[in-house]
């Protein structure tokens, strides 16, 4: 390549080159750092589970470690590990969790935007924030003490201020009860970005949309909500991939049971791995599940992102 | 010296962890502090206990080990690496760990980690083949890692004459039970580890309110079922008994195979081919524990780790501990730790009135891998540790409370500090002890056994469903 000022007959030197070089292409050579650390990270880590989920890896019989042996991981696992009802339970896990952390976060973000005082804000941000910062693995333990039928704090105000019989929560209703626990911990999260989108909205529109006489409620709908669209899409893309990814809350609260009713695919993945030792048939449950969050996302960014948000 | 360099590390970590806990703060995500998983067989709800002492002074004399025919410095300059549990016995051991640097001149270098870390940790550093750890615990998966060709038999460190002593260690004084554990839980005939520490399942209860009812301490099943009924229907706010239901090879079961002993039935009539799981006696175990629960049990007692039993039974909220590990006993008669720890009394388990008494007990073992580089270095120190001067110092110094070996029990100093009777049952109960035989598939099979097993407990299916399904699982997953 050669700049205005340059002929023919003046072919550039070296130095000169690898500068035009540079600068010709400096976004790339800014993403190649990082396209190497995600290559390290991700691809090789990925490559190698896909070669672990097509070959025998039951670290028990080391005789047959690292026997190609076709899709039989996937074969075995989707139709005797209970990979499929581990699938179940997490699609449930997950919409369950999401709707109310979203509809949760979203009505507090409200309700704290609407404080008058800066002050009272700050408070509410600081009390609303704090179970986001505790580990999900302390959290989980806080939370089966408080739910303990016999010592726990929960049953007894149940029993106590309510005519309703407290439910045994992690035998009764284990699945919403680690939904519950799970939007106890991460609501935080959506109230904050919330929170920050609707402190962006500009003023003049609302001041504009009350000047018009439209109602609370209208302004929500109609300004308000439009407003905070990109905000609330890649808070729920966040919170999507990162429920898909639970595993210590759910893992410390109740180990996947009673049987397997709470038996999410990560604990499947981790109990195959490490339990039962057979990395073969983890890897295959694991690339699947990899393979099916990807293709969600990519949806849901193209679809709802590209065509719906970002239009 | 490196282990008190080690220890002063670690009381700082586990400073800067309660400050960080105090915080509200902490790691994000993946870790597990076993809280569902926990076997409890790493409970001890024993603390430990003081230092052992001035740092400048051994905590035992050398001249309790000199004058074994062992060659105790022919590793000298050498080090360790010993992969722990968190567990109270390294808390009991750490202090005396200086003796041995000094009796050796080897080196000790500890890894303690969380119970579900140590585990994911244990299997890399073995099946790999990386062979980082020269010692480590050893537990259910024994047989898994011995069968995989992971673990190292120590068969040939006890016939070497320079590294062992046959009269001097006394053999004999270690439980049988302890013994057959440490030969892959009777697969075995070689020595897959050393055990260091036991526990067995013993019965607690409360004694003001046996006084106040009336009630005699029960020997068999059915006066422990109405034991339980009677304070279960005084009592408003303390229910009849508590025990483990949560699912997990070392939880429900670990219980549950008791009872299965005691009332005729044996797992794994014939290896591989029938379980005994869906036995007349273990069916008949599994109902009386399952309808235990359910009518005289907590709510959601499906959902109970030993932790939950521990803390109702210390919170006064229970009349017993049907069947559990004998180290919660300072864990509920800590009067800091429990609101009833002058009325907690103890007993052996209960057994059926025509069954024999065979309460489960477990051995954590310290092993040495195919690829550890040290592991004659280990071997010393497996002898060390579990040696007569080491245990009793452990035990009547130090605060432990599951010692290997029967003298300790025996020891009036010892049984002055936790009690005769205490002292009593558990002697008498490990004598008795019959442990679960932990074949290569156990993690596996004991995982499924334990699902269908709570889910009994929970109501959703019936105890001889359960075990039916559980057998055939069983059944299925060995015969692979």
């Amino acid at each position: 390549m050669s700049t205005p000022t340059q002929t023919a007959s003046q072919a550039p030197s070296g130095l000169a080159r690898l500068r035009e070089l540079w600068n010709d292409y400096l976004p790339y050579w800014f993403m190649t750092p990082m396209v190497l650390v995600m290559l390290l990270i991700t691809i090789f880590p990925g490559a190698y589970d896909l070669y672990l989920s097509l070959v025998k890896y039951q670290l028990t019989d080391p005789n047959t470690v690292g026997q190609f042996n076709g899709l039989a991981n996937y074969e075995r696992v989707f139709t005797s590990g209970g990979a499929i009802n581990s699938f179940v339970i997490t699609i449930t896990f997950v919409a369950g969790a999401l709707a109310l952390e979203t509809g949760i976060g979203f009505v507090l973000a409200a309700l704290v935007t609407g404080v008058k005082s800066d002050r009272m804000q700050t408070f509410y941000r600081i009390i609303f924030i704090i179970p986001m910062a505790v580990a999900p693995v302390s959290l989980a333990t806080i939370g089966r003490i408080m739910l303990n039928t016999e010592i726990g704090i929960i049953p007894y105000m149940i029993q106590q201020f309510t005519p309703f019989v407290a439910p045994n929560f992690l035998s009764d209703v284990p699945l919403l009860t680690v939904i519950l626990v799970d939007t106890w911990n991460w609501t935080p999260f959506m109230f904050i970005i919330f929170y920050a989108g609707m402190s962006s909205v500009p003023k003049t529109l609302l001041e504009a949309s009350r000047v018009d006489g439209a109602p609370l409620w209208r302004r929500y709908v109609h300004v308000i909500i439009p407003y905070m669209k990109p905000v609330l899409f890649v808070a729920i893309l966040i919170r999507l991939i990162d429920l898909f990814r639970t595993f210590g809350l759910v893992f410390s609260l109740t180990s996947g049971g009673p049987g397997t009713a709470t038996e999410l695919v990560s604990i499947n993945i981790f109990q195959t791995g490490f339990t039962f030792v057979d990395l073969g048939g983890a890897a295959a449950i694991a690339i699947v599940y990899l393979v099916g969050i990807i293709a969600l996302c990519n949806i849901l960014i193209i679809k709802v992102g590209f065509e719906g948000v970002w239009d | 010296m490196t282990s008190q360099r080690n220890r002063k590390r670690r009381n700082f970590l586990k400073a800067a962890g309660v400050g960080l806990l105090g915080g509200l703060a902490g790691c994000t995500r993946g870790g597990d502090s076993g809280g569902g998983t926990g076997t409890g067989d790493s409970n001890s709800g024993d603390g430990g206990g003081d230092s052992g002492g001035d740092s400048e002074e051994l905590a035992i004399p050398l001249s309790e080990y000199e004058n074994a025919d062992i060659d105790w410095r022919q590793f000298e300059g050498s080090t360790i690496n010993i992969g722990a549990v968190e567990h109270a016995w390294v808390d009991a051991i750490e202090p005396a760990v200086p003796v041995f640097e000094e009796l050796t001149g080897i080196e000790v270098v500890w890894n303690v980690l969380p119970e579900q870390e140590f585990r994911t940790k244990r299997l890399t550093d073995v099946s790999t083949g990386a062979g980082e750890w020269d010692v480590f615990f050893l537990d259910q998966v024994v047989n898994q890692f011995r069968e995989s060709g992971w673990l190292q038999a120590l068969d040939p460190y006890f016939e070497d004459d320079s590294m062992y002593d046959e009269e001097w260690y006394g053999m004999d004084d270690l439980f049988e039970a302890t013994r057959w554990q440490a030969h892959g839980g009777g697969y075995s005939d070689t020595w897959t580890g050393m055990p260091i520490t036991v526990e067995v399942q013993t019965q607690f209860y409360r004694s003001d309110l046996y006084d106040e009812y009336d009630l005699e301490v029960a020997e068999t099943l059915e006066e422990f079922r109405a034991n339980a009924q009677t304070i279960h229907e005084e009592e408003d706010d303390i229910v009849g008994t508590v025990g483990r239901g949560q699912q997990g090879y070392g939880m429900n079961i670990y219980i549950l195979n008791t009872f299965i002993r005691q009332f005729g039935a044996e797992l794994w009539d014939s290896y591989p081919g029938d379980s005994g799981l869906d036995s007349e006696g273990a069916i008949a175990a599994a109902e009386w524990y399952v309808n235990l629960l359910q009518d005289y049990g907590p709510e959601g007692a499906s959902s109970q780790v030993w932790s939950d039993v521990l803390s109702t039974m210390q919170s006064g909220g229970a009349g017993h501990i049907v069947s559990d590990a004998n180290l919660f006993w300072p864990g509920l008669t800590d009067p800091e730790s429990s609101d009833v720890a002058d009325q907690i009394a103890v007993a052996k388990a209960p057994s059926p009135a025509d069954g024999e008494f065979s309460p489960n007990a477990f051995a954590w073992q310290i092993a040495t891998s195919q690829n550890a580089e040290n592991s004659e270095e280990a071997f010393l120190f497996m002898i060390w540790a579990s040696s007569e001067p080491t245990n009793t110092w452990m035990h009547v110094e130090n605060g432990a409370g599951f010692s290997v070996r029967q003298s300790v029990w025996e020891n009036d100093e010892y049984r002055d500090r936790v009690g005769g009777n205490f002292a009593d049952v558990t002697l008498e109960s490990l004598q008795e002890a019959a442990p679960d035989p932990f074949d290569s598939q156990y993690p596996e099979w004991g995982q499924t056994y334990s699902e269908e097993l709570q889910t009994a407990i929970a109501g959703s299916q019936s105890a001889e469903e359960a075990m039916t399904d559980a057998a055939s699982a069983a059944e299925d997953i060995v015969s692979e």
